[in-house]
């Protein structure tokens, strides 16, 4: 049933020796196309084996799903982008997708503007509390932690801190608070982000709530995803039990403490910009506009950005072809495109080549946005995005603010 | 500073507004000759684009004139113009041009002496607030 919660495990014992806690998400693909309720999975492999660099698969064969066992931090793949794209909105595949909170609320974004088919996909959501930035994390493996990058062979976030497990099995750990005052740690984003269970997604699994190596706590956020688990147990892919009270509390406890570092962070990155003057705002922000080189790879990675016949095309006559710095009508437009949808993926402020503090003018927005229209995005598939929707009360209201 | 005249957008809507602003001149009212009015099929035609175009263009401010709710042509082309003016604001606001300089007002077509009073009032806050930062910064290169 749709809120069930359970303590699992793989019963395969070729998927417990390979994954990182318990196995249930490799074991719930596997079982997904065995069962035949999905045609092909997507999951994130490391290419050629190198941890940095992380790229989703499109999986139809059971047998290598295996290949996607464990955790990648160091890499953020953009697997809404990649739904869309690649396999045309899921519009005749059923797919069983591996997602992080930001995925899972882009793909959700992009069903309200019809671009996904919510129905031929089952969303298995993974607890995340932040993502590494894989060029910055190779360099603070090498200065920070005077190791190898390559003889890394996992990492781990969990209260508040890094551990990095060696080949030869010696971790190391530092705080991410003293990684990130010196500039690496997690992608500013992350740094913000309050998701950290994936209640959106069909189902969410993660290790919080587990005291024993080897378990994961799977929480049914969906009818779909719950008829999902049951089929799963059913056919003896996952053993169960039921948490007890206090594992339930301890979860609820983990993903409390990093929303509160996740306010602060986000009190951190916005008064710095909210404190200066009018003209220091703008000085600011036109200066870093004048660094873009109008490359369009904000535009072409944000998992939300979906028009076809995109405006700021040279052809649309908005922005003249042909000028670097573009006129400020690209910058301009493109933010307030998104604003009120940003999922804080992070993706613009990834790809930009002049390096754009993007994703922290745009998630400003949003939260600001969020108190005036109260629009989560990326949560509830019936809630429509915020500047282009208008209720029916609405028409016997006065004021020319928006009051709700 | 007392030499600054403002230079203003107004976007009206053609069935109310526009007509307004026409009854105001034909009822002879005298008001600010700050705004330049473009008149629009309807207030929801006013999206995002249009507004910062004309700040980028140099406009002090942006009044966007349309119906009052209930009372739309398009049935309510006038409510998407508030949720985007609205939704809009935090924008200007956080880039520095300034949400004062970007009103939305409901004025029906009997409402002369409205056009007037919205015009002068909002000049008035435009004289307040000097010339945008756009034209600042054109003016110093």
């Amino acid at each position: 049933m749709k809120g069930d919660v359970y303590i699992a495990s793989s019963t395969d014992k070729e998927v417990l020796e390979k994954a990182e806690c318990g196995g249930v998400v490799t074991s719930l693909l596997k079982f997904a196309l065995e069962s035949k309720r999905a045609d092909a999975v997507l999951a994130v492999k490391a290419r050629d084996g190198n941890r940095y660099d992380g790229t989703p698969v499109l999986i139809s064969q059971p047998d290598k799903v295996i290949e996607t066992a464990g955790t990648l931090h160091c890499t953020s793949p953009n697997i809404a982008r990649y739904v869309k794209e690649y396999t045309d909105g899921a519009s005749d595949l059923k797919i069983a997708v591996v997602v992080k909170p930001c995925d899972a609320k882009a793909i959700i974004e992009l069903a309200k503007r019809t671009q996904v088919k919510m129905d031929n996909l089952i969303l298995i959501g993974l607890n995340c509390t932040g993502t590494l930035p894989s060029v910055k994390a190779k360099k603070m493996m090498k200065e920070v932690f005077g190791i190898d990058p390559t003889d890394v062979v996992a990492e781990d976030i969990d209260d508040d801190r890094l551990v990095i497990t060696l080949a030869d099995g010696t971790q190391k750990e530092k705080t991410l608070m003293e990684l990130e005052e010196q500039e690496y740690g997690r992608r500013e984003n992350c740094r913000r982000c309050e998701t950290n269970i994936p209640t959106m997604a069909d189902i969410a699994c993660g290790k919080w709530g587990t005291s024993d190596k080897g378990t994961t706590f799977v929480e049914a956020c969906t009818e779909k995803g719950a008829n999902f688990i049951d089929a799963a147990i059913s056919a003896g892919c996952i053993s169960i039990r039921q948490p007890n009270p206090e594992a339930v509390q301890l979860r609820r406890k983990k993903d409390d403490a990093a929303i509160q570092s996740a306010k602060q962070w986000q009190e951190r990155d916005f008064s710095s910009l909210k404190q200066m003057s009018s003209d220091e705002r703008f000085e600011y922000w036109f200066g870093q506009f004048e660094r873009c080189i109008k490359c369009y790879g904000c535009r072409d990675a944000c998992p939300i950005c979906y028009c076809k016949d995109c405006n700021l095309e040279a052809d649309r006559g908005l922005v003249p072809p042909g000028e670097v710095p573009p006129d400020i009508m690209f910058p301009m437009v493109r933010i307030t495109h998104v604003m009120d949808s940003c999922v804080n993926c992070g993706q613009c402020q990834d790809v930009c080549a002049m390096e754009l503090p993007l994703s922290r003018l745009i998630f400003m927005l949003n939260r600001d946005l969020y108190d005036i229209f109260k629009y989560e995005p990326g949560v509830d598939i019936g809630q429509l995005p915020p500047l282009r929707t208008v209720t029916e009360q609405e028409l016997s209201l006065s004021g020319v603010d928006v009051a709700f | 500073m007392d030499s600054f005249k403002p230079k203003i957008v107004g976007l009206f809507c053609n069935w109310c507004s526009y007509r307004g602003a026409d009854l105001a001149g034909t009822s002879r009212l005298k008001y600010a000759p700050n705004v330049k009015i473009i008149r629009v099929m309807c207030s929801g035609r006013v999206d995002e684009r249009l507004v910062l175009k004309a700040f980028a263009l140099g406009a002090d401010g942006v009044l966007v004139c349309g119906c009052h709710p209930g009372e739309c042509h398009y049935h309510k082309g006038n409510l998407n113009a508030r949720r985007r003016i609205t939704g809009l604001k935090p924008f200007v606001e956080a880039i520095g041009i300034g949400k004062e300089r970007l009103r939305l007002e409901w004025i029906s077509a009997s409402e002369g002496p409205k056009v007037a009073e919205t015009v002068n009032s909002f000049t008035q806050t435009i004289k307040q607030l000097g010339p945008s930062a756009f034209n600042r910064r054109r003016n110093e290169h």
